[in-house]
Formats: structure tokens, C-alpha cells, sequence
């Protein structure tokens, strides 16, 4: 009875440490401005950050296109300010808890598909527990372990996010060199036939109007 | 006297346990609530707002929305899931709170869309979406109970899931990659050949203008 005890105590302490937020990673289309909130519970806490463009609404725009971001904490504090990027992975410590707003905004007339990913991560330490004897380092332990692999999660779906885009552009470039090499062709031709006409024209001419050899 | 000790020590025990079990339920339950990882947008009336996501197979996907209250005004919107071949997954009209949950058959791109229905044009509502996947969507408190885990072997049992989460990806990723490798290297040959024709074609239509133009030439007594 009391090891049952013990143990639910510790769940308890674990579920009050732990509830920190697994990663969040969304696709979303970017038309001119968007604004997403997300709470922080704790102050001090680590949030990782990063957006990825995935591609143009234009599959003909030959790079990609920018967007700028903002991060403004609950108390107004402009946290990050990104101009025109294609990506971008950060991470600040929020200052305090609240919402904190995220707002990306797109100057060019396309609509963008971005991937955007936030990670909110909190460890409790043994001084904001209710009962500082109630702290096991064992517990602890796994959910520092827990929190590193949300951390691997998190680089991860930024590198997921790189490798959408990359086989999106690859297989543009595919295309477009053979458009390119079709096109190439055809105004070649087209200008030697008309190279051709031109001359015969001119010679014609000129043989109809001048001295006969 | 073992059994007066035994029976005192559980009379406590049965004290606190009440208190103890009833946090626990407390704290299990709230952190299925939407508001505690939830990510708040606007939805204006006039626009459907969709939010997307890279899914694998197999993999467990759970979605609690709720509609932010601003002050007395309750509005409702209208909720689309659908798979990454047009499948609709989930519909429901004219609601202010939901969930929805599915285990995805195959990879790909699953959205959840948002619109209103019959609302004034000027109108934006706050929603909290709360989207979890893998990991995070099992219902920890179900499997504990069922598989009478007690706390560490929950927790344990999450970290595997999660590490066998990111096996998974690490080996889309790299089946990705190779996709990557094969078209840049189809596009590597076809840089090369495509090249090589059209230098071919140059040359042929500028041998087929020099033999035109000579008998040209010859047919008009110049040459």
C-alpha cells in the first residue's frame, strides 16, 4: 500500500512536470498576414521556433519568395523580427507566461505554403515543487530525457520541412530543363528558316531589279 | 501486532490515497483540455482557414477544437478534416467545441479546415486548435489502467514511442532523400543529352541553310 502510494505521488509530480507541450508542426497558406497564439504556462521556459516557405502558389517563380515574421510576448515585447526569409529556426526564453503571438506577413502577391513548428519546453526544477522531498531524480531525469527528444523531433521536422521544398524544387528544375531544351530547338530552327526566307528574298530581289551576269 | 501496524499504516494510507487518486484524475484529465497546448488563429467569416500537416502511416491523429468566447457571442463554425487523397475524414457543422481522431492509412498531407457559415462579413472568431499526433494523442490514462502500468513504466513507455516516432521519420527521410538523389540525377543526364541535341540540331539546320543557300545560289547562275 505504501510503494502504491509512493508511486502515485510520483505519477503526479511527473504529470506536473511533464505537461510541457510535444511539438507542434502545421502547414498553413500564407495569403497576406497570419497570426497564430500559443500559450507559455511558465515563465522561463525554452521555445524553439522555426518556419520553412515549402513553395509558391506560382509554380513558374524561379526562387522563393520571403516572409516576414514576428514574435511579441504577452507583455508587448517584440521578442524577433525577420525580414523577408525563406526560413528561419531560433529559440528564445519567454520572459513571462502568456499568449505570445506569432504573425507572419507576405508583401509579394503569391500565396505561400509555409511550415511552421513551435516547442515549448519546460523541465520543473526541484524548487517549484509543492513538496521538495517529493522530488525524484529518477523522474527527473527521464523527463530531461523526454524533453531532448522533443527536441530531436523538432530539428527534424525543420529538416522534413527542407527536404519537401528541395524535392519540389529538384523536380522543377527536371522540368524545366527539358522545356528548355525543346525551346531552344524550335527557335533555332525557326531562325534558320527565317535566316533563309530572308535571304532568297533579298537575293530574288535584288536579281530581279539589277543587270542580268 | 503486525496486523494492528499493517492495518494503521493502510488506514492512513486510505486517508490520502482518495486525495491522491482524485489529483491525479484532475491532472490526467486537464492536460487533455484544448486550452493547455492549443494554437489560437482568426477565422474571418468570409474565408475558409485550413491547417495542414506531413503525416505518416499508421499514425494515431488527435484534434480538439474549441471556439474562443468573446464575452456572450456564441459563434459556430463549420470543421472539414479530409486525407491527402480528398477523403473526408471528419465533418460537422455549426459547432463551437469538438474533437476528432483517426489513425491515418496512408501518408501524406491531412488538412482541417475552418469556415463559417452565415455570419456577418466584418465577423473574426478566435479557435483553438489543439493537433496531436503519435505520441502526444494516445490516451496514456487508458493504457496505464489497462495495462496496470504505474508511473515510471508509462513514462518509459512514452520515450519509446517517441523514439521509435523519430526511427520512423528518420527513415522517411532518408527514403526522401533518395527519391531527391534519383531525380537529380535524372536531371543530370538530362542536362547532358538535351545539350548535346540541341549543339546536334544547330548544327544540322546550319549544314541544311549552307547546302539550301548553295543551291540557291547555283539555281540562280551566281555560283
Amino acid at each position: 500500500m505504501e510503494i502504491d502510494l509512493c508511486f502515485r505521488i510520483a505519477l503526479l509530480v511527473l504529470l506536473a512536470s511533464c505537461v510541457a507541450g510535444p511539438v507542434q508542426g502545421i502547414r498553413f497558406v500564407l495569403d497576406r498576414k497570419e497570426c497564430f497564439s500559443h500559450e507559455v504556462h511558465w515563465e522561463h521556459d525554452n521555445v524553439d521556433v522555426s518556419f520553412v516557405v515549402i513553395k509558391a502558389d506560382n509554380p513558374w517563380s524561379f526562387n522563393r519568395l520571403g516572409v516576414d515574421l514576428t514574435v511579441e510576448a504577452p507583455n508587448g515585447r517584440l521578442l524577433y523580427n525577420g525580414h523577408q526569409k525563406e526560413d528561419d529556426k531560433f529559440e528564445f526564453e519567454a520572459p513571462v507566461r502568456g499568449f505570445y503571438r506569432f504573425c507572419f506577413s507576405n508583401i509579394s502577391p503569391m500565396h505561400e505554403t509555409i511550415d511552421f513548428d513551435v516547442h515549448i519546453g519546460h523541465i520543473t526544477s526541484r524548487e517549484e515543487l509543492a513538496k521538495p522531498e517529493d522530488f525524484d531524480p529518477l523522474l527527473h531525469q527521464i523527463s530531461v530525457i523526454e524533453e531532448a527528444l522533443y527536441g530531436v523531433r523538432f530539428e527534424q521536422h525543420w529538416l522534413q520541412a527542407q527536404t519537401d521544398h528541395q524535392a519540389i524544387m529538384n523536380e522543377a528544375m527536371s522540368r524545366r530543363v527539358i522545356y528548355k531544351a525543346l525551346l531552344e530547338s524550335a527557335a533555332l530552327v525557326a531562325c534558320s528558316f527565317l535566316q533563309v526566307f530572308l535571304l532568297q528574298r533579298l537575293f530574288e530581289r535584288k536579281l530581279g531589279k539589277g543587270s542580268r551576269v | 501486532m503486525e496486523r494492528a501496524k499493517k492495518s494503521s499504516a493502510s488506514s492512513r494510507a486510505g486517508l490520502v490515497l482518495p486525495w491522491v487518486a482524485f489529483l491525479q484524475l484532475v491532472l490526467m484529465a486537464g492536460s487533455g483540455l484544448v486550452g493547455v497546448d492549443a494554437l489560437r488563429f482568426e477565422v474571418p467569416a468570409a474565408a475558409t482557414k485550413c491547417i495542414a500537416e506531413e503525416i505518416q502511416p499508421n499514425v494515431l491523429v488527435l484534434g480538439d477544437y474549441s471556439v474562443v468566447s468573446a464575452g456572450d457571442a456564441s459563434h459556430r463554425i463549420t470543421v472539414k478534416v479530409t486525407s491527402p487523397y480528398g477523403q473526408q475524414l471528419y465533418f460537422q457543422e455549426n459547432v463551437q467545441v469538438g474533437q476528432f481522431g483517426f489513425t491515418t492509412k496512408e501518408g501524406g498531407n491531412f488538412m482541417a479546415c475552418f469556415w463559417m457559415q452565415n455570419a456577418p462579413q466584418t465577423l473574426t472568431i478566435s479557435l483553438d486548435l489543439d493537433w496531436k499526433t503519435g505520441v502526444a494523442a494516445k490516451d496514456w490514462e487508458d493504457i496505464a489502467k489497462k495495462d496496470k502500468l504505474d508511473g515510471m513504466e508509462v513514462e518509459l513507455r512514452k520515450l519509446e514511442e517517441a523514439v521509435e516516432s523519430i526511427h520512423a521519420e528518420m527513415l522517411y527521410l532518408r527514403d526522401r532523400e533518395k527519391e531527391m538523389r534519383n531525380i537529380n540525377e535524372v536531371t543530370n543526364a538530362r542536362v547532358a543529352w538535351f545539350s548535346i541535341m540541341s549543339l546536334f540540331i544547330c548544327l544540322s539546320v546550319a549544314g541544311w541553310q549552307l547546302w539550301h543557300l548553295k543551291s540557291f545560289f547555283e539555281r540562280k547562275k551566281l555560283l
